[in-house]
């Protein structure tokens, strides 16, 4: 049994590695097709890893060491999170009472050394873009402890695929209180992969940039990494919004899969859809909006407290 | 269900805090008003009488037809602009929402312990009263302020429903009815403002003092 | 019961005729008609000729007491009116709707002070401000939108934080026999020892300071004040006398229900801080109030407050605060009258361009000058007798500290007030641009001086059905065995 669960927790990881920059191919054709384009095919983010892997590595001349660890410890950080992860209600490769607040960190730490690194060449855009980056870190950090963490204080589990696996839509305010959950998980997602109500992944105007402008000098291997970590990253993020909808049927059957593969596609056409209809915010009401999904996370918590 | 809803309300009102958007806000005045509406129907279904669908009836044709209508006519007569200025920061004023709401369901978690009270709709109304005052103290047009009153009484009528009295249908009635001359007396006296002191915000009333 | 459906008929249908009638004259003739009947009818309600029974009124003394005081302050106000408006200057559709929304106000006042019912008193309380926002705005300028969009907000919002009151009223009745029913005073009265002391307390603090923004005791004054001193005179004259008084309703009510609970301390307590604040904040601010319309707003605060103290100290104090409400009400409407006339004639309301009253306008000027004196509390008129059972009786209660902040604050209330007035009557100003001519005497002289005798014999030789009256609500509030 327990030989069963490292091979569905190696499936899982092998699976969120391998469709993670399907999914944001996939997200991108969408937000084309809805804006009237033809867009790039799915496959492009293939592609375009594969082309930056190939090409010569510069690093800036400024550049220490921490420039060329940065990258490899980003890429260490998404996967162990990523083999965090309870994909389609599978056993993780990693999982122990507590590893909510791993999988939290370990996120985080692969931002601190982004940051570092954006900081390191000491260029002036990346250094706002990382003080943004680090600015905006304070805010969602609530958003995901009093999302997930309102579950598992409630259930009392505190590793990710136990809290996942506790959710059961039998009660009409039980629902209610995982859409909510879900809703403001949707906005920590969009946050943390700086997608579009509040950093613009396709802009190029270094100003209004704030991931993206920090892997501005990065090319060839480093920008692989960058890249792919990124993709991951909001992969792991979209599977655990999709994981709130589990008790929807999915599971390791077939039938369950498909459900599954489907929820994954719903919320893709979410994202491009949301995307596509809002424009990207000011930086300076970015606190508000990313403070009104923590408010709900709060409300939601003490809404569920009292009614139990 | 009424949790259901009344979560919901609670939801429209971190949205009025938050919001920019003169007009967002008067959907969310709708959206409470008929939230409220559908609430004060849930009863009629267990037990139907014509005399109590009155009520509801009332609740959806003032707090979420007529009322709405007739602020976004203000807004389209004045030409009242985006954006909701505060007086202070918003970032402090939604910190501030957080934390009163939060101190309102904490209380009344307690409060719930010595009176049988219905904890979720009784916090929440008692949260939109608070919201609305934040909103009247803390914003700068007055046509907000009417709207952080309108809040305010919807929190009301909330509150009121989490508790097992009955008042007469027509002395309801009458208590809508003031709420709509209340908001049409304002509206026409914010309309004289406008043109007689070219503006809507707090600050052009300053005129009265010793 | 068919007398209360007859006049409620009588004053909607002078209302709707006031919108029908274009003609002003018409319109005052209605609704002085109406006005006196509704004068006959509180007066005999008063000495007990009718008594009519119904289930949603209350006819109890407080009710008889305060009806005939709001019925009378309201004949008189529109008695005077018709003459105000003529010579009134305002631009606008002031005059036009003028009479209708008095009628409204009267019909609301009355229902708000017999109602017994909660809820039915919030609704019609909420009522009477709407009645009084648009005769606010009479003057159709600046200074009185500002006024009459403050009233009306912080009205509005004071109004439902009673409401939160009462339902917190209605909570604390789970779980006893008055759980469930209609929001009926007699009931909760009755069964006050049941209910439950935490949320009774909540309820009187919620429906203390909703009220206190009608009632315009401090810190809610503000709204109060600005409305009193921007209307015309005779609106003054019916918001301090009347309007105040209704609301002052809502709060004896509670306070009723207070009364047989352990709140009751409590509920003292925070009335005592409620008039003492307010009897302050006028002593602050009558020292640097020029506009003499507000220095008279202030005023009512401070006798409001002393109204507040008087009841929450209970025995003589309360007899005393319930005779102050019949002369304070009196004695404001003169006072407002004189207020409105001399601004009429002096187009100002800054008592420093008011001068040599007394040669210009000696009809007003020596009204004026009596309406002072009586609301100084200078024998022989009521104040003096009212203020005087009040300060006894705070006296010889368990917190006579009370009435020493009390007689500091008025004895500069008087002397700030004494200098403003004695200045516009005495006052010589050689370019002053008034026009010189004789005053005629007019009605409102004659009103004036009709209430400024009624304040005297009233308190002189104090009618028994009123000293009756009074002792029952003593001891309906225990403040009398």
């Amino acid at each position: 049994m327990a030989l069963m669960n490292i091979f569905e927790g190696l499936a899982s990881l092998f699976f969120v590695l391998l469709f993670a920059p399907l999914f944001a191919g996939l997200v991108n054709k969408q937000k084309a097709m809805m804006t009237g384009r033809v867009g790039a095919p799915v496959w492009q983010p293939y592609y375009d890893l594969f082309k930056l892997f190939r090409k010569e590595t510069i690093r800036a001349k400024s550049a220490s060491f921490i420039s060329g660890l940065s990258p490899a410890i980003n890429f260490a950080a998404v996967i162990i999170a990523a083999s965090m992860l309870p994909v389609c209600n599978a056993h993780p490769l990693i999982s122990f009472k507590g590893d909510i607040i791993l999988f939290a960190y370990i996120l985080g730490t692969a931002r601190f050394f982004q940051i570092l690194a954006a900081m390191d060449i000491g260029s002036s855009f990346e250094g706002m873009g990382a003080s943004r980056e680090a600015s905006f870190a304070i805010f969602v950090e609530p958003i995901f402890f009093f999302t997930l963490g309102s579950i598992a204080f409630i259930t009392g589990f505190t590793s990710i695929s136990d809290i996942y696996r506790s959710i059961a839509m039998d009660r009409m305010s039980y629902t209610v209180f995982i859409v909510v959950c879900s809703i403001s998980f949707f906005i920590l997602a969009v946050t943390e992969c700086s997608r579009m109500p509040v950093d613009d992944p396709n802009t190029h105007l270094e100003l209004t940039m704030i991931h993206e402008v920090m892997i501005l000098d990065n090319s060839g291997q480093d920008l692989f990494f960058y890249q792919y970590s990124g993709n991951i990253k909001l992969l792991i993020y979209i599977v655990l919004e999709t994981a709130f909808y589990y008790p929807l049927g999915a599971g390791l059957t077939a039938v369950g899969v498909t459900i599954f593969a489907l929820n994954i596609l719903f919320v893709s056409f979410v994202l491009a859809g949301v995307e596509t209809v809002t424009s990207r915010f000011k930086l300076k009401d970015m606190p508000h909006y990313l403070l009104f999904a923590a408010a709900i996370g709060i409300l939601n918590l003490l809404i569920f407290t009292f009614n139990k | 269900m009424e949790n259901v809803l009344s979560i919901l309300f609670c939801l429209s009102l971190l949205y009025l805090a938050l919001t920019s958007r003169v007009k967002h806000c008067v959907n969310v005045l709708q959206a409470q008003g008929i939230i409220l509406a559908v609430i004060n129907t849930l009863p009629l279904f267990h037990h139907f009488t014509l005399g109590e669908i009155i009520l509801p009836a009332a609740l959806l044709g003032i707090k979420g037809v007529l009322i709405p209508f007739y602020i976004r006519k203000i807004i389209t007569d004045l030409d009242i602009k985006d954006p909701i200025e505060p007086t202070i920061q918003q970032f402090t004023f939604i910190m501030l929402v957080i934390t009163l709401m939060s101190a309102v369901f904490v209380a009344s978690g307690i409060l719930a312990k010595s009176t049988e009270i219905n904890i979720i709709p009784f916090a929440s109304g008692f949260s939109a009263i608070i919201t609305g005052i934040l909103v009247i103290i803390f914003r700068k047009k007055l046509l907000v302020h009417v709207m952080g009153f309108l809040a305010m009484e919807n929190g009301i009528f909330l509150f009121g429903s989490a508790i097992a009295f009955k008042l007469p249908v027509i002395i309801e009635l009458g208590m809508l009815l003031d709420i709509f001359v209340v908001v049409f007396l304002m509206g026409i006296a914010l309309n004289k403002i406008s043109t007689t002191l070219s503006g809507f915000e707090a600050a052009q009333l300053r005129r009265l003092k010793d | 019961m068919a007398i209360i459906f007859s006049l409620t008929g009588l004053i909607l249908a002078s209302g709707a005729a006031c919108w029908f009638v274009k003609d002003l004259k018409a319109q005052y003739f209605i609704s002085l008609f109406a006005a006196g009947a509704h004068l006959l009818f509180s007066f005999a309600l008063f000495t007990g000729i009718c008594a009519p029974q119904l289930a949603f009124l209350s006819l109890d003394p407080l009710s008889r007491l305060f009806l005939i005081v709001v019925s009378n302050v309201y004949f008189w106000v529109v008695l005077v009116s018709y003459q105000y408006l003529k010579q009134s200057t305002a631009k606008g559709s002031g005059k036009k709707y003028y009479f209708i929304f008095l009628n409204v106000y009267l019909l609301a006042n009355s229902a708000a002070i017999l109602s017994n019912n909660f809820a039915m008193y919030w609704v019609v309380s909420e009522m009477t401000t709407l009645s009084v926002a648009p005769l606010i705005y009479y003057l159709r300028d600046e200074e009185s939108l500002e006024a009459m969009w403050k009233y009306l907000f912080l009205v509005s919002v004071g109004i439902a934080a009673v409401f939160i009151g009462i339902i917190f009223l209605a909570l604390s009745a789970t779980g006893t026999v008055v759980e469930g029913k209609q929001l009926f005073f007699t009931d909760f009265i009755r069964h006050a020892a049941l209910l439950n002391p935490v949320w009774l307390k909540a309820s009187f603090i919620f429906i203390f300071v909703g009220m206190s923004t009608k009632i315009g005791i401090a810190p809610m004054h503000s709204a109060d004040v600005d409305a009193t001193s921007t209307s015309p005179g005779p609106i003054a004259a019916l918001m301090s006398g009347s309007l105040r008084v209704t609301a002052l309703v809502g709060l004896m009510r509670i306070l009723q229900i207070v009364r047989g609970t352990s709140v009751y301390e409590f509920a003292r307590f925070i009335m005592i801080i409620g008039g003492l604040l307010s009897i302050f904040t006028a002593f602050v601010f009558i020292f640097r109030v020029r506009n003499y319309k507000r220095l008279f707003a202030y005023s009512s605060v401070e006798h409001l407050g002393l109204i507040v103290l008087g009841v929450a100290t209970g025995g003589l104090a309360f007899i005393g605060a319930m005779y102050h409400i019949v002369y304070n009400s009196i004695n404001k409407v003169v006072i407002f009258f004189c207020a409105g006339s001399i601004n009429q004639k002096y187009g100002t309301v800054d008592s420093e361009k008011v001068s040599s009253l007394l040669e210009n306008m000696p009809w007003t000027g020596w009204i004026f000058m009596f309406s002072f004196l009586a609301i100084s509390a200078v024998p022989p008129f009521g104040i003096f007798f009212s203020e005087l059972k009040v300060f006894e009786g705070m006296l010889f209660s368990n917190r006579p500290w009370v009435l020493f902040a009390v007689l500091f604050f008025m004895l500069f209330i008087f002397i700030n007030m004494g200098r403003v007035v004695l200045q516009m009557l005495y006052k010589k100003d050689e370019n002053s641009k008034v026009v010189k001519e004789r005053e005629r005497v007019n009605i409102t002289h004659a009103v004036s001086l009709i209430l400024l005798v009624m304040l005297i014999a009233l308190a002189l030789f104090t009618p028994n059905v009123l000293k009756s009256t009074i002792i029952d609500i003593a001891k309906d509030f225990g403040a009398a065995s």
